[in-house]
């Protein structure tokens, strides 16, 4: 059971926020620029600290933990920008993530070779990360963060910087992760075209604040969502 | 088992890289018939031994990414050991190179832990400033010969035990072995578990981070198996020089030698630091003597030696062997 509770005091960026993820949820965080989403994320996978309050990862404490720690609990995280590095190839990056899990470098290309076909990424195994397209370069964060087996995915913007097209692939590609590892996702995103589709639950930040929580369908009716971001004409639209 | 078949597997390398590897290993087994004088055998051994230099420092300073600049107080700690040994207490080679082994690798761990809660330059300026601050400890301690160093005690050649001789083709055959021992471990380490997450960590330490690694953890490590390789090569020097000081192994200059070598050849790679100790050993060597020593331009040699390391950082940064896997890439 992942159970994870925030309550920060103190920090601006976020105040006291408390909420749960049940296993094999998805749940969307959205909010406005400043809103406090990317702070929350850090905090839950251990670049920040927070100041006070406690994050519950399957009964056990990791607050404070630092992000190696919080990814051996079984928390994977991708990148809204990714280092792109001519240092390794696709397959490399992967392997990375399975050596986690492993000694062996048998073991390791393996799994990772299982992830790359899983993904559709077999053929760019031995491409550099700068010599691919933005959308693919985020499906290998993707990738080797699933190499490391998290049991729950925080993915940080993860339709950023693609087009409609691109954006509607990563979405199908979530629901299979989703369907066929059974990972629990959580989303930050700015997207509604991602968040909406796929998220049982969404959570609104606004200036550090929780504002809303609830199901797509009613967080978009939601009179403080609506005026803190996501304006009147989507809601109308949707 | 996976471990020697690691280690000794070359078949990922290019059939070019294998034969030139296979050239080179038969032109070094034949190299003391082939009748060059003492100065080149000199050369050739030197080259040797900073290649060991090179391919330790490659740990580290190549695959790890980290600006290493204070090996040379781990050939210190491998030498004076080797020495100090000998002429206390009668310790052969063969126990006290690899005590000085054990030592450097529990001084690196120790000077490791604080020294990588630094990053980048300030790093590369703590490495430095550990080697000094060794240095100058090793020139006012008495005991251990301060700046005078120490002599050892001479024994009647061939002397396996303590590895003395008066032919420089036994210490030809001494290093090589020592070099081929250090070539079949990186080719082991540039595969393992720790190769990859290092080589992670050089491109993206937060993502590093994120994929379970424990980042500063395998630094330390990989700079203790740095260390450890270059105290053998400490070791080595001891035993081949007979006289040690403070100034010949533990000198920045060394250190900047060590990291140069393996940074012109092109770091990250398994032949960076090969190439770049053959390029700049004889450089320096012949150029030295030969400027210096005949044309009485004193000097001169560094400004060259300078100038060709610019020029290759400035057209690749990835050093001698970045150049060559760039036309590779290009005709592929």
């Amino acid at each position: 059971m992942i159970d994870l509770i925030k309550d920060f005091g103190g920090v601006i960026a976020n105040n006291h926020i408390s909420f749960e993820i049940d296993q094999g949820e998805i749940i969307g965080l959205i909010g406005p620029n400043g809103a406090g989403k990317t702070t929350l994320f850090n905090c839950v996978v251990g670049y920040h600290k927070p100041d006070s309050g406690k994050v519950i990862f399957k009964g056990k404490e990791i607050t404070g933990l630092k992000p190696f720690m919080t990814n051996r609990e079984g928390i994977g995280r991708t990148f809204q920008i990714m280092k792109v590095t001519a240092g390794m190839t696709v397959l490399e990056n992967v392997m990375v993530g399975a050596f986690c899990r492993t000694e062996h470098r048998a073991v390791a290309v393996r799994e990772a070779m299982e992830i790359l076909n899983f993904l559709g990424l077999e053929e760019l195994k031995g491409f550099h990360l700068n010599e691919l397209p933005i959308a693919s370069q985020k499906k290998v964060g993707l990738a080797r963060a699933l190499a490391t087996k998290p049991e729950l995915l925080m993915l940080d913007e993860v339709a950023s910087g693609l087009n409609p097209k691109e954006t509607e692939d990563m979405v199908a590609l979530l629901k299979r992760i989703h369907q066929e590892k059974k990972i629990t996702l959580f989303l930050i995103e700015h997207v509604m075209e991602v968040v909406m589709p796929i998220s049982q639950r969404v959570i609104v930040l606004d200036s550090g604040e929780k504002i809303a929580e609830g199901l797509p369908k009613e967080i978009v009716k939601n009179e403080r969502v609506i005026k803190a971001y996501l304006g009147e004409k989507y809601a109308k639209g949707f | 088992m996976e471990t020697l078949r690691d280690a000794l597997d070359f078949s990922d390398f290019s059939r070019a890289e294998r034969v030139a590897l296979v050239l080179f290993s038969l032109l070094l087994l034949l190299f003391p018939w082939l009748g060059t004088g003492s100065f080149v055998k000199t050369v050739v051994i030197q080259f040797l031994l900073f290649s060991l230099f090179g391919m330790g420092w490659n740990t580290i300073g190549g695959y790890g990414g980290q600006v290493e600049l204070g090996k040379a107080q781990y050939v210190g700690i491998g030498a004076y050991t080797v020495a100090l040994m000998m002429v206390w207490w009668k310790i052969p080679f063969w126990i006290s190179m690899p005590i000085g082994v054990l030592i450097a690798l529990g001084y690196s761990f120790i000077i490791g832990y604080p020294l990588f809660r630094l990053k980048g330059h300030y790093f590369a300026i703590a490495t430095i400033c550990t080697s000094l601050v060794l240095q100058d400890i090793f020139i006012n301690w008495k005991l251990v010969g301060a700046a005078k160093g120490i002599e050892l005690p001479i024994h009647e050649h061939p002397d396996f035990l303590y590895m003395q001789f008066k032919s420089d083709t036994y210490y030809f055959y001494f290093i090589m072995a020592l070099f081929y021992a250090g070539l079949v471990y990186m080719n082991w380490f540039r595969k393992s578990k720790l190769g990859y997450q290092l080589r992670m960590i050089k491109d993206d330490e937060e993502a590093a981070q994120s994929l379970g690694i424990d980042a500063r953890w395998c630094k330390i490590k990989a700079y203790s198996i740095a260390s450890a390789f270059v105290a053998v090569g400490g070791g080595f020097l001891a035993v081949y020089n007979l006289y040690i000081d403070p100034y010949s192994v533990m000198d920045l200059d060394l250190s900047i030698k060590i990291a140069l070598m393996a940074m012109l050849g092109g770091a990250a790679s398994m032949w960076g630091p090969i190439i770049g100790a053959a390029f700049l050993v004889p450089l320096d060597r012949f150029l030295g003597s030969w400027l210096g020593g005949q044309r009485g331009l004193i000097g001169v040699d560094f400004m060259i030696y300078s100038a060709l390391i610019m020029i290759v950082s400035a057209y690749q940064p990835r050093g001698i062997w970045g150049i060559v896997e760039q036309f590779r890439r290009r005709d592929r």
